[in-house]
């Protein structure tokens, strides 16, 4: 199994030291070696640290130390961030395909087999007579245990920084607090046991209490000294963690900038002589910008605000008016709530009562939405010449089944006022259960800007946007 | 700025057209903002910081002050400083709020330091004069946006209207309507068609709604301007 050395993708910077997840053995420290010095057989280092062994243990000192000491993870994917952020975003690294299924030595089972293995072997060569002295074995192993304890969440804080990225923070929990204490007093105990031993047992109860006070003293004046110290660099971690975090931020909308804004303003340079396709790709990015700047992007899925805005932006991207003109829609919404399927026949009228004052009107057109705990209120208006309501044809399927009908289906109510001198309006309302509450903190305002919600993500703006589901909930893409 | 203060009246009620000191940092937007006005006002002065805005306010007393939101200069306040500042003026000059954010933070900061209105940037030349003369004229200027945010803030349910015309926190059933309807997109003419009131009624409603707006205690709102800092 040698899969640890991918020439392909290999940057022509030495990755630093890292114990990759797969390609490992044991604790991936081989595997970590061979990647850094760029030696492409990992048999070859494992070779050389097995012959270290007999050598006075210096093969495994050293790759216990590596273990200890060597961060888990990608040593290509730790490569990367040495690039500036927005080299990443414009550049994007390969991925690394499908994940592999990592294959891992169950490392806690070994070390207990083995203890037991031990264990019941000295239990034997006792049995068959052989007294050796192993009155130091206990407190020894007592002490690796302690020591294995407290190292162990060191690991385990790698890993999750790892999974999690290096902005994820990990969780505060007590586990880590009772494997330090554990391992403190277990070690504390093999110390205690070890040196008993050592003196020939004869230490006073007396003597052994004063010399533990003595140790401690001296400790915690360490402590104190070096206190200061130590809360220096803990803040000047979480500066340069949030430093760290601007940068980053920085970095995205730098990113940002360049995918959409620039890429947009030399569509529109080349485009100057449509002035219709101007105008659209100018509200497009305009309604992108704002979202980046001023909203709360919601959680797809939570916000009808958001759906509704959504479905805006697509009839505006998608639709011109009479003369050809893209047209602006001026979408006004108050109060939110969670989505269900009354909201979304609703969403659906909506979209074909905008389309139609679009298409058919004649701008400014205006959308006006109201929620509140027992119905949802929907006013499209345009200033058109306005049209007959009454002398709709029976077979005109556009008013009548898929504005009207969507509504009257889900018991509500749609209405159509249209006059030459005020244009048309289309009143659609549609209850709801006053269970579910608008899902926003009141400290938030819900409409803070215009109509900017598009869920789309930053990228080019030259792609259709795709048409809103045709039934049930419109679908939303995750960020 | 003391010297000016006894001529600042007569600048005001120059003959032609309201006096109007524009206020934004952006060059270009000042400038399109001055083509597009036409003759009913007079454009008399441009500031491009708060510190310049205040000196050029309170040194030439325009009827009307349009007022950028975002600002350099003074602490960092941007239009709302400045009409903090200028608040000794706010009797004699307006101040309509111009700003290309749609924040809600951003309106109900300068509605609340004592703007008589608020327009986004995007608005066209006459509508821009229109807002205008009617803020000199002592009235309102909502537009769909402002009065979303109102029915937001003062609650849409059964339970918000007000009983009595001294009620701060809650509008009343015509303010409501009123407000709807202007959000709905409806100009005040099409406002008092809709309700069969005057246009003058519908003024009134739009400016006892602008004064709740900017002393109402209502919990949302003091809430939500406390956790920005406005208050």
């Amino acid at each position: 199994m040698r899969p640890t050395v991918r020439p392909s993708v290999r940057p022509p910077v030495r990755p630093p030291l890292r114990r990759p997840e797969h390609g490992r053995r044991l604790a991936g420290v081989a595997a970590g070696l061979a990647v850094h010095l760029g030696v492409a057989r990992v048999g070859l280092v494992r070779l050389v640290l097995v012959l270290l062994v007999p050598f006075g243990g210096v093969g495994l000192a050293l790759y216990l130390f590596w273990w200890l000491s060597v961060p888990a993870g990608d040593p290509w994917a730790a490569s990367a961030p040495v690039r500036p952020g927005v080299l990443v975003r414009l550049a994007r690294r390969p991925a690394a395909g499908v994940p592999v299924a990592v294959r891992r030595w169950p490392v806690g089972d070994l070390v207990v087999g083995v203890l037991l293995v031990v264990g019941a072997g000295l239990l034997l060569a006792r049995r068959a007579g052989v007294s050796a002295d192993v009155s130091w074995l206990l407190p020894t192993i007592v002490l690796l245990v302690g020591v294995v304890l407290a190292w162990s969440q060191l690991d385990e804080l790698q890993r999750g920084r790892a999974a999690g990225g290096d902005a994820a923070p990990t969780p505060r929990r007590l586990s880590p607090v009772l494997r330090l204490v554990g391992g403190l007093v277990l070690a504390g105990v093999g110390v205690l046991l070890l040196v008993g031993d050592a003196t020939g047992g004869g230490v006073e109860p007396g003597t052994l209490v004063q010399s533990v006070v003595a140790a401690v003293a001296v400790l915690a004046g360490v402590g104190l000294v070096a206190a200061p110290w130590w809360l220096r660099l803990v803040r000047e971690l979480g500066d340069e963690r949030a430093a760290r975090a601007r940068e980053s931020e920085r970095a995205d909308i730098a990113a940002h900038l360049h995918d959409s804004v620039l890429q947009t303003l030399a569509l529109i340079r080349a485009r100057a002589d449509d002035p219709t396709e101007v105008a659209r790709m100018a509200r497009a990015q305009e309604r992108e910008l704002r979202e980046w700047l001023y909203d709360d992007r919601s959680v797809p899925g939570t916000s009808l605000a958001a759906e509704l805005r959504a479905v805006v932006a697509e009839v505006e991207d998608t639709r011109t008016g009479p003369e050809g003109q893209a047209v602006v829609v001026d979408a006004v919404v108050v109060g939110d709530r969670v989505p269900d399927a009354q909201t979304a026949a609703l969403l659906q009228a909506s979209r074909e009562a905008l389309v139609n004052a679009v298409v058919h009107g004649r701008p400014p057109v205006s959308l006006y939405m109201e929620v509140s705990p027992r119905s949802v209120e929907v006013f499209v208006r345009d200033r058109g010449d306005g049209f007959d309501v009454a002398g709709i044809p029976a077979d005109r399927f556009g008013v009548r089944e898929s504005i009207v009908g969507r509504v009257r289906r889900r018991g509500g109510t749609a209405t159509v006022t249209s006059s030459p001198d005020r244009g048309t309006e289309v009143h659609l309302c549609v209850p709801v259960d006053g269970a579910v509450p608008a899902d926003v903190p009141p400290a938030a305002p819900p409409d803070t800007s215009h109509d900017t919600s598009h869920d789309v993500p930053p990228g080019p703006r030259a792609e259709p946007v795709r048409p809103v589901a045709p039934a049930g909930a419109p679908e939303q893409e995750v960020r | 700025m003391t010297e000016t203060r006894a001529t600042a009246a007569p600048l005001a009620q120059d003959g032609d057209g309201v006096s109007v000191v524009l206020v934004d940092d952006h060059h270009m937007f000042r400038a399109g903002v001055r083509a597009s006005l036409d003759d009913r006002v007079r454009v008399v002065g441009e500031a491009a910081s708060v510190d310049e805005a205040v000196a050029v306010v309170s040194a030439l007393r325009p009827a009307v002050v349009l007022l950028d939101v975002h600002l350099p200069g003074g602490d960092g306040g941007g239009g709302a400083e400045v009409l903090r500042r200028c608040a000794p003026l706010l009797g004699t000059t307006r101040f309509l709020a111009l700003s290309v954010s749609d924040a809600a933070e951003d309106v109900v900061a300068v509605i609340r330091a004592g703007a008589r209105g608020y327009v986004t940037k995007a608005i066209d030349g006459p509508a821009l004069v229109d807002a205008v003369v009617r803020v000199a004229g002592d009235d309102a200027v909502f537009s769909p946006r402002l009065a979303g945010f109102v029915l937001d803030a003062f609650g849409t349910a059964a339970g918000d209207v007000a009983t009595g015309d001294d009620e701060l926190d809650r509008l009343s059933a015509r303010e409501r309507e009123v407000m709807r309807l202007i959000a709905r997109g409806y100009a005040y003419k099409e406002v008092a068609a809709e309700l069969f009131i005057s246009v003058k009624t519908v003024e009134t409603h739009v400016s006892a709604v602008l004064r709740k707006l900017q002393l109402s205690s209502r919990h949302e709102l003091t809430r939500w301007a406390a956790a920005r800092r406005l208050l």
